[in-house]
């Protein structure tokens, strides 16, 4: 009787258990097969590193060292507490910092959260031994962007930084995801997508210990592609050492090419900041600095040209034939055109085109201005390139300005007049352009009639691609216009009273032409933009400061580089 | 050898076959010589299992009634000599040291004590040939005979083996039942063991009370004593209805479930043979048990009938304690799976226990 029941009971154990496995095993089996691959498998991403960005000579401008982030799971440390104060005892951290650091980065219990960056290997190897005592820390190898030359060129590198919501939006469909570094501004910006290495990882399953058994699966990491860049990096050191730090930009080009040997500002930034946590205050003191340090002057730079646009004006008047270089005005210190009175800054009497470019006559070119009317500078501006950017391979160009009587009609609803003609010929008034348009337009005079498209990157991943960048356009202009506004750049130099004058005893022939732009209530812009050595042209060069008072400072810089790179026996 | 014989043989052995290829399994990716040699080991004690079974199912279960005191002396012997000199292992003494193996006595007490309650409750009166133990009032039908369980008990809860002292008191309730001892004793033993129950608690040790606890809620302490069992269910639910496939299992293969070839020994079969694996081995457990329970039935012999349903019982509360332990139904008390876990005594005693089954079937007619 009783053996019975017992039979029953053993068939009722049985069920039980029978609903037991299969409750485990069948009804949750998707849980606990997800338990018991998250138990095993684990990826270790191994980040590739992102291409260098080298100078023309091959050394790297922007490289990558090999750093640690350390991590903290939230879900896979039961004390929390304990693991961050053992922590922060290892990393040197205080303790407020560290709990600050974790509550900011908290997402989910699953997602790691960045305790450190960029730990060196040193610490990372303490981390990394006392690991047994702290439950969840996981160990992350992150290549960091250096630049081994510090605020060299950096507005031409441009600097990496964790994505902004703008480029997110922009970027997301290129497969960029939140947290992704990638550049801003520069090169690095630019290029990004050449630049932007390929993390790979591995899944490897581990045991209890951690210990990997075996490799699943691996993806290997693909570094980014190195882009080379036509700067000099001597020459761009030489430069920014004697720019110093006045708020100004230097461009020094090859006048055939159109390759960028050096692009300097005076007010810079070390672009290696934006990536170190700790420098938050650097950061903060580049970024709202009033005096825009973040700003590359010789490209996003717009300012009226002074004087340096007499040479448009002297082609266009040349070119028209209403000008010939034997053509005189007479220089009475002022001008009085319309109701109002020009004034020269001197007072030159009779002069020819030549002397007039060499003393900078404003007189002369208000007169030349009016001979051949405020169209046919706005059309031979545009054929030297201004009023739109010069498509240098670097973001954000800005275009630049020339103003002409249909846009005054149009935009301002007055009629153009000839004192507007007047201020336009000395490059004054509406006329806005970039340190580089210059250097491009000084080019066509240096190359005899060639305007060239300035780049500056020579080379990605080894392959040379300068080539694609060259269109140069040839000008459709006489020979005698660029030949008479040479011999006028020169004069300038070797004029007793020419206003690069100080330029004549440097060991090189240098032409160029001097500009002073008044600006309304502030100091004037000074500019030097010419090109040496005067009979085979190798270098066109453009000093601009921004307030900078006169040409005459511009000049002295110039003179100064001049100097040096022949010293250096770079000419 | 008849057919009861040669059907309880071919399971067990199936059992044990299974076994040691989960043995094999679970041992496959640990270092070192003695873990390779555990399956061989496993193989050699599960040949020695069935020669003994072969040997018992010749011996006449009767001898068993006679040594009865012998065998009792015996196990309370070995239980002593462990509890003096016991060899400390994983923390516990529950082994006596022999030439080249290691002897757990508990095992042999299971066995022994079904022999003796079995003994106990069929002694029938010089008389009238009726059962003693239908006119047993409390004192000889409950007290006396749990006195003689519990010394032994004693010792094996004192080792410390809480599994197994459970396991004896189960099986000393299952025979309370078996020899139609009346309800109001047992409800009476019953109601006394859960009063008695806090006492026990106190006498827990602090990781036997940290186990129940985390049976309760195994989420308490999912890095320590609750590891186990949520690595055992994790185990065994990943399995699925197919399983990983045989040295496929990544809880066993990749050491995150511990004991893996003793306790939890089902885990591993179940995480690399699935549910249809796991319902083929309950099938065969659930066959032996029958198989005994029917023997019972159709024995007239009292003791017989009582050793053969005891036999049942007892590998019933082991695969039931184990296999829901394993699937975090029931506490972790340490307490092998019969066949399947590694352990030549749990190995022998099972065969040795089986091979009795098989003599009580033949001698069925002989009373």
């Amino acid at each position: 009787m009783r053996i019975k029941l017992v039979g029953l009971i053993c068939i009722f154990v049985f069920l039980f258990l029978v609903s037991g496995l299969f409750s485990l095993g069948v009804i949750h089996h998707g849980k606990y097969k997800e338990l018991s691959e998250k138990n095993c498998i684990r990826l270790i991403p191994q980040p590739g590193s992102r291409g260098k960005i080298l100078s023309s000579e091959g050394d790297c401008i922007a490289d990558n060292s090999l750093t640690y982030d350390i991590m903290l799971i939230p879900q896979e440390t039961d004390l929390l507490r304990r693991s961050l104060k053992s922590l922060a005892a290892i990393l040197n951290i205080d303790l407020k910092e560290i709990n600050a650091r974790f509550k900011a980065g908290y997402i989910s219990p699953s997602m790691p959260v960045t305790i450190m960056k960029n730990v060196n290997s040193k610490k990372a190897i303490a981390v990394e031994e006392s690991k047994a005592g702290i439950n969840g820390v996981v160990i992350q190898p992150a290549p960091l962007r250096t630049y081994p030359y510090g605020s060299t060129a950096a507005h031409v590198i441009g600097y990496l930084a964790e994505i902004d919501h703008w480029r997110l939006t922009k970027l997301a469909d290129y497969g960029y995801k939140t947290k992704d570094k990638v550049g801003f501004g520069g090169i690095e910006e630019k290029y990004d997508y050449y630049l932007q290495q390929e993390d790979g990882g591995l899944s490897v399953e581990v045991d209890r210990r951690g210990k990997v058994v075996r490799v699943i699966g691996f993806k290997p990491p693909q570094s980014g592609k190195d882009i080379q860049l036509t700067i000099e990096l001597k020459l761009q050191r030489l430069v920014e050492e004697v720019l110093g730090g006045r708020n100004g930009c230097v461009v020094i080009m090859n006048p055939y090419s159109g390759g960028i040997l050096a692009m300097a500002n005076g007010l810079d930034f070390d672009p290696g900041v934006f990536l170190d946590t700790s420098s938050r205050d650097e950061v903060k003191r580049i970024v709202t600095d009033k005096n825009a340090l973040l700003l590359n002057r010789s490209i996003k730079g717009l300012y009226p040209p002074g004087s340096i646009f007499k040479c448009i004006v002297a082609a266009a008047a040349l070119e028209s034939g209403k000008l010939t270089p034997a053509t005189t005005f007479v220089c009475q210190g002022s001008l009085v055109v319309g109701n109002n009175e020009f004034a020269c800054w001197g007072k030159h009497g009779e002069e020819d085109l030549i002397q007039a470019i060499a003393h900078s006559c404003d007189v002369y070119f208000y007169k030349t201005g009016l001979l051949i009317g405020p169209q046919a500078i706005h059309d031979y501006s545009e054929k030297f390139g201004l009023a739109k950017p010069t498509t240098i391979e670097l973001p954000y160009e800005a275009g630049g300005f020339i103003p002409s009587p249909l846009w005054k009609r149009l935009s301002r609803f007055k009629s153009w007049f000839d004192g507007d003609t007047a201020n336009m010929a000395i490059g004054q008034g509406d006329v806005l352009v970039t340190p580089l348009q210059m250097v491009r337009m000084m080019a066509v005079f240096a190359n005899q009639g060639k305007l060239v498209r300035p780049f500056i990157v020579k080379a990605i991943d080894g392959q040379d691609v300068s080539n694609y960048h060259r269109g140069s356009i040839e000008l459709p202009f006489k020979k005698s216009t660029i030949d008479v506004v040479r011999r006028g750049l020169r004069a300038v130099v070797t004029d007793p009273e020419g206003t690069a004058g100080m330029l004549a005893a440097l060991s090189v022939p240098v032409a160029g032409k001097t500009g002073t732009a008044e600006v309304a209530g502030k100091l004037s812009h000074g500019w030097f933009v010419g090109f040496f050595p005067f009979q085979t042209p190798r270098f066109v060069i453009c000093v601009f400061l921004e307030n900078g008072g006169s040409g005459q400072a511009a000049t002295g810089l110039a003179k100064e580089i001049i100097e040096k790179m022949a010293k250096e026996n770079m000419i | 050898m008849n057919r009861t014989e040669l059907k309880i043989l071919i399971a067990a052995a199936l059992i044990s076959i299974l076994g040691i290829l989960s043995i094999y399994s679970s041992t496959y990716c640990k270092e070192g010589v003695i873990w390779s040699a555990i399956y061989k080991r496993q193989i050699i004690w599960t040949a020695l299992g069935i020669a003994v079974y072969l040997f018992i199912s010749r011996v006449n279960y009767r001898k068993f009634w006679d040594l009865t005191y012998v065998l009792y002396a015996l196990a309370l012997l070995l239980l002593f000599i462990v509890f003096i000199s016991g060899v400390v292992r994983l923390g516990a003494q529950r082994w006596i040291r022999l030439a080249w193996f290691n002897f757990q006595p508990s095992e042999i007490v299971k066995l022994v004590m079904v022999i003796f309650l079995a003994r106990y409750f069929s002694r029938k009166s010089a008389d009238d040939m009726s059962l003693k133990v239908n006119r047993y009032g409390m004192f000889r039908a409950l007290i006396l005979p749990f006195i003689f369980v519990a010394v032994p008990t004693f010792f094996i809860i004192e080792q410390p083996d809480l599994g197994s002292g459970v396991i004896v008191i189960c099986i000393f309730m299952a025979m309370l039942f078996l020899a139609n001892v009346k309800f109001k004793y047992i409800a009476f033993f019953l109601a006394l063991s859960i009063l008695v129950l806090p006492v026990g608690w106190g006498m827990l040790r602090d990781y036997q009370k940290e186990r129940l606890l985390v049976f309760l809620n195994p989420g308490i302490d999912p890095l320590g004593a609750g590891y186990t069992i949520i690595q055992s269910k994790i185990a065994v639910g990943s399995g699925g209805i197919f399983g990983k496939g045989w040295l496929a299992g990544t809880q066993s293969q990749l050491h995150f479930l511990p004991e893996s070839h003793t306790d939890f020994i089902f885990a591993v079969f179940a995480e690399e043979r699935g549910v249809l694996g796991v319902l083929v081995l309950l099938s065969l457990y659930f066959f032996l048990i029958q198989q005994a329970l029917s023997i019972a039935s159709r024995t007239s012999d009292t003791f017989g009938k009582l050793l053969a349903s005891g036999i049942g019982l007892v590998l019933t509360i082991q695969v039931f304690i184990n296999v829901a332990m394993n699937m975090g139904m029931a506490p972790v008390v340490g307490l092998p799976l019969p066949l399947m876990s590694y352990g030549g005594s749990s190995v022998l005693v099972t065969y040795i226990a089986l091979g009795m089954l098989v003599n009580i079937n033949k001698h069925r007619a002989v009373f």
